[in-house]
């Protein structure tokens, strides 16, 4: 399930471009489900575990992903950190979801992500209520941002 | 600083052109739409000059302030537009806010984070579009576009119950409309930072809010967020109370076409933090020695006398208050 702390977490990695750029790893860029969100996200095809074509900005380093996905790619891999998903877009949403399917994810927003339509399950850490839908979330989540 | 400003900023890939016309500006939207390039091309156009293949056109000195070290930078930047990334936590502090009032810059924020201690106007808050318009040059045009509009309500709004940020003057004045409605109940949040609170409390009654937009960035994306879920909930967010009486013609003075309708050209960023105390300074001067003379703490009762108080409702286009009491 997805956990979220909402509001100024300590402890919580703030700067994720920074700490990606210090921390990941070849295989981290390769992986398959990275490779989806990097098309997805930032519609960029991963050549191989230093280069990244990307359609505006030519070949790339990781490092010059969005900030989004570099984030997205730190929970993926890093799941015993926190990391401040407020430097992840709207459209990242359905990503961090899906990245919290299979096995607990804990992260800190200091704004309301829209998760979108759809059904979920969102464990609001501050209060430790479960909402399932934006409407539910907003009014809990919005006391702490 | 005071004016509109054009920027734009390009390299063989990429180009953003865009104004910016107040001294805070917010940047926020989805990944991956070239917030963080923007930053990164003006710096380095910043440290490099043309050397760096940026090719940067503005009326004023573009920069960047990030780091541990910002108060040292922030005290030798002048007459700049300075541009802030996201990852740059000091924005979120008072010791930040404090810093920049007073200094003639205007600022661009990359965050997705409300400010609550900056006073930024909810028209000043962005994404990044791509256009598209240079796709056979291989270069993405980008632009701002607005993330939220200020328009009026298509529909009539017919509301039960006004909650004003207001304490004062503006809650006074709505508070004598709702009073004479007699159906009306308006109520005072105190203050910005309560409002998101008190309209969930009311989320299944007729509710307009009506709050200081040259001020209200930072709670806008939660409101709008409550508005969404909750379609009973309606926001009003004219520039400040006092705008509204300046706009509604009860002033006759030449000077107050120019102050609604081009207020960057007159507001000084270092007088000035929020363009609401401008209009409240106008406001008082220009009444001064009138029987419209306007103080924000206390409402003149000469502004819930029943024409009055119409012609400042007429300019709430799309609202419809229960003015029967006039007729």
């Amino acid at each position: 399930m997805l956990r979220v702390y909402y509001g100024n977490m300590p402890g919580a990695i703030f700067n994720t471009s920074v700490y990606f750029k210090n921390a990941y790893e070849d295989s981290w860029i390769t992986d398959p489900v990275a490779k989806e969100m990097i098309l997805d996200i930032d519609k960029s095809t991963v050549l191989g575990s230093a280069v990244i074509d990307s359609p505006v900005l030519g070949k790339i380093a990781p490092t010059s992903l969005s900030g989004g996905v570099k984030t997205l790619i730190l929970m993926r891999n890093e799941r015993e950190k926190v990391f401040n998903a407020s430097t992840c877009g709207d459209n990242c949403a359905k990503w961090i979801l899906k990245l919290a399917e299979d096995e607990d994810l804990t992260i800190n927003l200091r704004h309301l992500m829209n998760f979108g339509n759809k059904a979920f399950d969102i464990c609001i850490l501050n209060t430790n209520q479960i909402v399932h839908s934006m409407k539910e979330l907003v009014p809990i989540a919005g006391l702490y941002v | 600083m005071k004016g509109k400003h054009r920027i734009i900023v390009q390299n063989k890939r990429i180009r953003y052109d865009f104004e910016i016309k107040r001294n805070i500006t917010v940047i926020r939207g989805n990944s991956a739409t070239g917030k963080t390039v923007l930053v990164d091309m003006i710096r380095e156009y910043y440290e490099n000059g043309t050397a760096s293949a940026v090719d940067l056109q503005c009326d004023k000195e573009c920069t960047v302030l990030e780091g541990r070290t910002w108060t040292g930078q922030l005290s030798m930047m002048k007459d700049s537009i300075v541009f802030i990334d996201e990852g740059n936590e000091f924005v979120m502090s008072d010791e930040f806010a404090t810093a920049i009032q007073n200094t003639d810059n205007y600022y661009v924020i990359v965050t997705r984070e409300g400010i609550p201690s900056l006073p930024y106007s909810v028209g000043e808050i962005y994404g990044i579009r791509n256009s598209g318009k240079y796709g056979t040059l291989k270069r993405i045009y980008n632009e701002f576009y607005h993330l939220y509009q200020m328009s009026d309500y298509i529909q009539p709004v017919c509301p039960n119950k006004v909650i004003t940020e207001d304490s004062n003057s503006g809650f006074q004045f709505f508070d004598g409309v709702c009073k004479k409605t007699e159906q009306m109940i308006c109520i005072s949040a105190q203050g910005k930072s309560n409002i998101f609170a008190l309209a969930n409390k009311y989320i299944n009654e007729d509710v307009l809010i009506i709050a200081d937009g040259a001020a209200f960035g930072s709670e806008m994306e939660k409101m709008v967020r409550l508005v969404q879920e909750n379609k009973k909930i309606k926001l009003y967010l004219p520039e400040s109370f006092e705008w509204l009486i300046l706009s509604s013609g009860l002033i006759e003075d030449n000077s107050v076409m120019d102050i609604i309708s081009h207020p960057e050209r007159l507001i000084e960023s270092r007088e000035y933090f929020s363009w609401e105390r401008y209009f409240t300074e106008q406001l008082i001067q220009l009444t001064q020695g009138s029987y419209l003379k306007y103080a924000k703490r206390q409402l003149n009762p000469v502004y819930l006398q029943e024409k009055i108080m119409y012609k400042v409702l007429a300019v709430m286009k799309g609202i419809k208050f229960d003015t029967k009491f006039i007729e």
